[in-house]
């Protein structure tokens, strides 16, 4: 009794009765658009109506499956993701660390740093697939650029956040500076790494699906526009509208239990 | 004053004339932190720097750790600069706060300063061993700093602080934060520790009964400029216990120190 | 005394006439062409930027309208979306449990992806109205709407609810209502966070507006001349909506930090 009590009051309760919410509301929506229009899969489709097309094995394009669609293509799209985010974490974190190792690089980045966080990145999207001339290429390179500036300012961040008392205790002992950033800034840097991390892990998927929709040739946003022109079924679409959805918030999760993973201690959390 | 009481000992720090001018930074006149100071501190002394906020207590400590240079006068360690003596490694310090790596378990934590050192592996863990007993803490070293108290914080702190076998030890209102119980505690604990180390120790604390309580001299610091206004011996035998608190002498002696401050 | 104030003017010197010198030397790079020479681009699909401002500077018309497309947009699903978020941080303080728990469910959300919502937005709107400009404003609203709501509600909440300690106690013994507890003390508190959140949603209100007009069924607005020069081969045309987006971008930012230091003034 009590430990029922406790798993109805517990928060992942709270978490699943607010989906299953969202759920109903979705399914009134269908309801409703189905009475209203003509082609109700087009705007509010029923949910079961989208998990039958997941687990469905008619063939739509000639030789996929409407799930088989998504799945292969969605590698090409997340592998690029994937690839770009790296180097924009690697090169963010780089760009911090020499932006705190020397002040004039500090004064010249950190003023276009916030430039570049006020401008449309994605909007730039199709002119630097216009000059890579290449989709994969302009893939990576603006899941880079959307990855980089929240990991760079972020780190950046996390390295002026030590405390004086710690400088001091270092500088105490006769530490150099090589052992000052291995021992101190940049184990201290870690948890703010990856709240940049966190925020440009799921930028860099929805660049990614963005950039397909530029061009032929493959990937998420490809097959989700031509299944919105009506070139495939309508449910590759959906399928990809919440594949993405998940795989946005999973990206967020897998930075989490990297993070946890990572630092062993237990972080006082606020 | 009794002067005997402070030259039995060899001089191992000698403050002369120092002198710590800030500058402003609203455009005003600069502010002079510490003005004059001389002062001998002897091999193994515990010595306590007390005074009102703005007397220039912490600057004088942060002066003899270089972690803040005279603007004139000098101070020389052993006969040594201050900076010589950090960049030997002399020098273990203790904060307000205890300033723990919260990434690094307590164990961890006390071998960071062996590391810098450069000590082997093998002689590292022997000695967080015996650092960690001294303070009390064995059983709690595979813990990480915020499961532990503020006080068992602090502990770890002077653990730290110990594990390089520093020449003196540097503590700038390490009590400051915890509460009545947790301070007495740590008071004798600290005793103790001294009296197995032998090290010198310079104590920086706003509160006169535990200045007293710990000293074999008291310097009394004060404000605008900061000087020295009173160096007063503590006689009081050792070992303490907490019930010299209650004593006719010890009063005396925190009065004494009160009556001190000037232009407070 | 002259040291030190030599000291804080080198400082700002540094501060501004560093970036500025920077900026100066891509340009100078660009314009000469070594840019195009490192980044082994050629002058057609990144022109000069003297070509770019030449551009901008014959086309203010069209520009013009596509920019105002665009803000209504933007400011439009920012203010909606605000207002809801607003509403929603509001309505999850009275019920903390739950109303956090949902407020961590929309927060999810903040990790869909742009282009799945502009879709359904444009099919959802489809029959609101016969002229397209008018529905397809209407669904990239909502697109926008939908990324501002999310940093709003849960930086309100948190404003209503991080309240320094004791404060509410203090309340308490005055035994003020509900009503004055809320516009007292729960309301300013939470207007640092309300800024929080703009500085979140402001430069997502542009992005999503351009990205959303990608998908729109009526061709106007900022981004989707982005794409449409790029797709006719006018580059140096795309280029000039680029540097408008940029500008766009830029000076709500400004725009928003001068009314955050207007309203915060004197707090910490």
């Amino acid at each position: 009794m009590q430990r029922i009590k406790k798993f109805f009051t517990s928060k992942q309760m709270v978490t699943v009765v607010w989906v299953l919410g969202i759920m109903v509301l979705w399914e009134i929506g269908a309801f409703i658009v189905a009475g209203t229009k003509r082609s109700p899969e087009n705007v509010l489709p029923h949910l079961y109506q989208i998990v039958q097309s997941v687990f469905s094995t008619k063939l739509v394009n000639g030789s996929q499956t409407a799930f088989q669609i998504v799945l292969s293509n969605a590698g090409l799209t997340l592998f690029r993701a994937g690839i770009g985010f790296l180097i924009g974490a690697g090169i963010g974190f780089l760009l911090a660390l020499l932006m705190n190792l020397v002040m004039p690089i500090e004064k010249i980045v950190f003023p276009y740093l916030m430039v570049i966080q006020m401008i449309p990145i994605l909007g730039m999207a199709p002119i630097i697939l216009a000059i890579t001339k290449d989709i994969n290429k302009s893939r990576i390179v603006i899941a880079a650029i959307l990855t980089f500036y929240p990991v760079a300012t972020n780190t950046l961040a996390g390295f002026k956040s030590v405390e004086k008392e710690k400088h001091e205790l270092m500088h105490s002992i006769a530490a150099t500076k090589y052992e000052i950033y291995t021992k101190l800034l940049i184990p201290s840097s870690i948890p703010y790494l990856f709240t940049g991390l966190k925020i440009s892990a799921p930028m860099a998927i929805t660049a990614s699906i963005l950039v397909d929709t530029l061009q032929g040739g493959g990937g998420l946003g490809c097959m989700l526009s031509q299944s919105l022109k009506h070139a495939m079924t309508i449910y590759v679409f959906w399928q990809i509208v919440f594949f993405s959805a998940i795989v946005g918030i999973l990206s967020y999760y897998l930075m989490s239990l990297i993070e946890k993973a990572v630092s062993p201690y237990k972080r006082i959390h606020k | 004053m009794n002067i005997a009481a402070g030259t039995k000992l060899e001089p191992e720090i000698i403050i002369d004339d120092l002198t710590v001018v800030f500058p402003s930074n609203n455009g005003g006149d600069p502010i002079k932190a510490l003005k004059n100071i001389n002062l001998e501190i002897g091999q193994g002394e515990f010595i306590s720097l007390v005074g009102p906020s703005g007397c220039g207590k912490t600057t004088l400590l942060r002066t003899i750790a270089d972690l803040q240079n005279p603007t004139t006068g000098s101070i020389s360690i052993r006969g040594l600069t201050p900076k010589q003596i950090r960049m030997e490694k002399k020098f273990g310090i203790v904060f307000q706060s205890p300033v723990l790596y919260d990434w690094r378990t307590v164990r961890r934590n006390v071998c960071m300063p062996m590391e810098i050192k450069g000590l082997p592996k093998k002689h590292r863990t022997a000695r967080v061993t015996e650092m960690l007993e001294m303070v009390g803490l064995y059983k709690f070293g595979k813990q990480y700093p915020h499961e532990l108290s503020g006080g068992m914080q602090q502990r770890v702190g002077i653990a730290r602080a110990l594990a390089i076998d520093p020449e003196i030890l540097l503590m700038d209102e390490p009590f400051s934060a915890l509460d009545e119980f947790t301070k007495e505690k740590l008071h004798e604990d600290l005793l103790n520790i001294w009296r197995q180390t032998k090290k010198t120790i310079v104590f920086v604390t706003h509160n006169i009964q535990e200045a007293v309580f710990l000293s074999d001299r008291v310097v009394v610091l004060s404000p605008h400029p900061g000087r020295v206004s009173a160096v007063i011996d503590v006689n009081i035998p050792r070992p303490r216990a907490l019930s010299i608190k209650r004593s006719a002498e010890f009063n005396a002696l925190v009065a004494e120190v009160r009556s001190s401050f000037e232009g407070v | 005394m002259k040291k030190i104030k030599e000291i804080v003017n080198k400082n700002s010197f540094a501060t501004t006439v560093y970036p500025i010198l920077f900026g100066v030397l891509i340009v100078v790079l660009w314009q000469t062409q070594i840019l195009h020479k490192i980044l082994g681009a050629d002058t057609f699909t990144l022109p000069m930027p003297s070509r770019i401002f030449d551009i901008i500077l014959a086309n203010t018309d069209s520009i013009w309208t596509n920019v105002v497309a665009t803000l209504i947009v933007a400011i439009g699903g920012l203010i909606v979306g605000s207002a809801l978020g607003f509403m929603l941080g509001v309505l999850a303080t009275f019920a903390p449990k739950w109303g956090a728990g949902g407020l961590t469910v929309i927060a999810a959300f903040n990790a869909i992806p742009i282009i799945a919502i502009a879709p359904i937005a444009n099919n959802l709107t489809k029959d609101l109205s016969d002229n397209p400009e008018i529905r397809s404003m209407i669904a990239k609203m909502i697109v926008v709407t939908l990324t501002c709501m999310v940093p709003m509600s849960i930086n309100v909440n948190r404003g209503m609810t991080e309240l320094k300690p004791f404060s509410l106690d203090l309340m308490k013994s005055y035994a003020a209502e509900n009503r004055t507890v809320f516009f007292k003390l729960r309301l300013p508190n939470s207007v640092p966070y309300i800024f929080t959140a703009l500085r979140v949603s402001v430069p997502v209100c542009v992005i999503s507006a351009l990205v959303s007009e990608y998908f729109a069924e009526f061709i106007i607005g900022v981004g989707r001349q982005i794409r449409e020069n790029i797709v006719l081969a006018q580059y140096a045309t795309a280029w000039a909506y680029i540097t408008v987006a940029c500008a766009i971008g830029i000076i709500l930012y400004i725009i928003l930090l001068i009314a955050e230091g207007i309203t915060l003034k004197g707090r910490k």
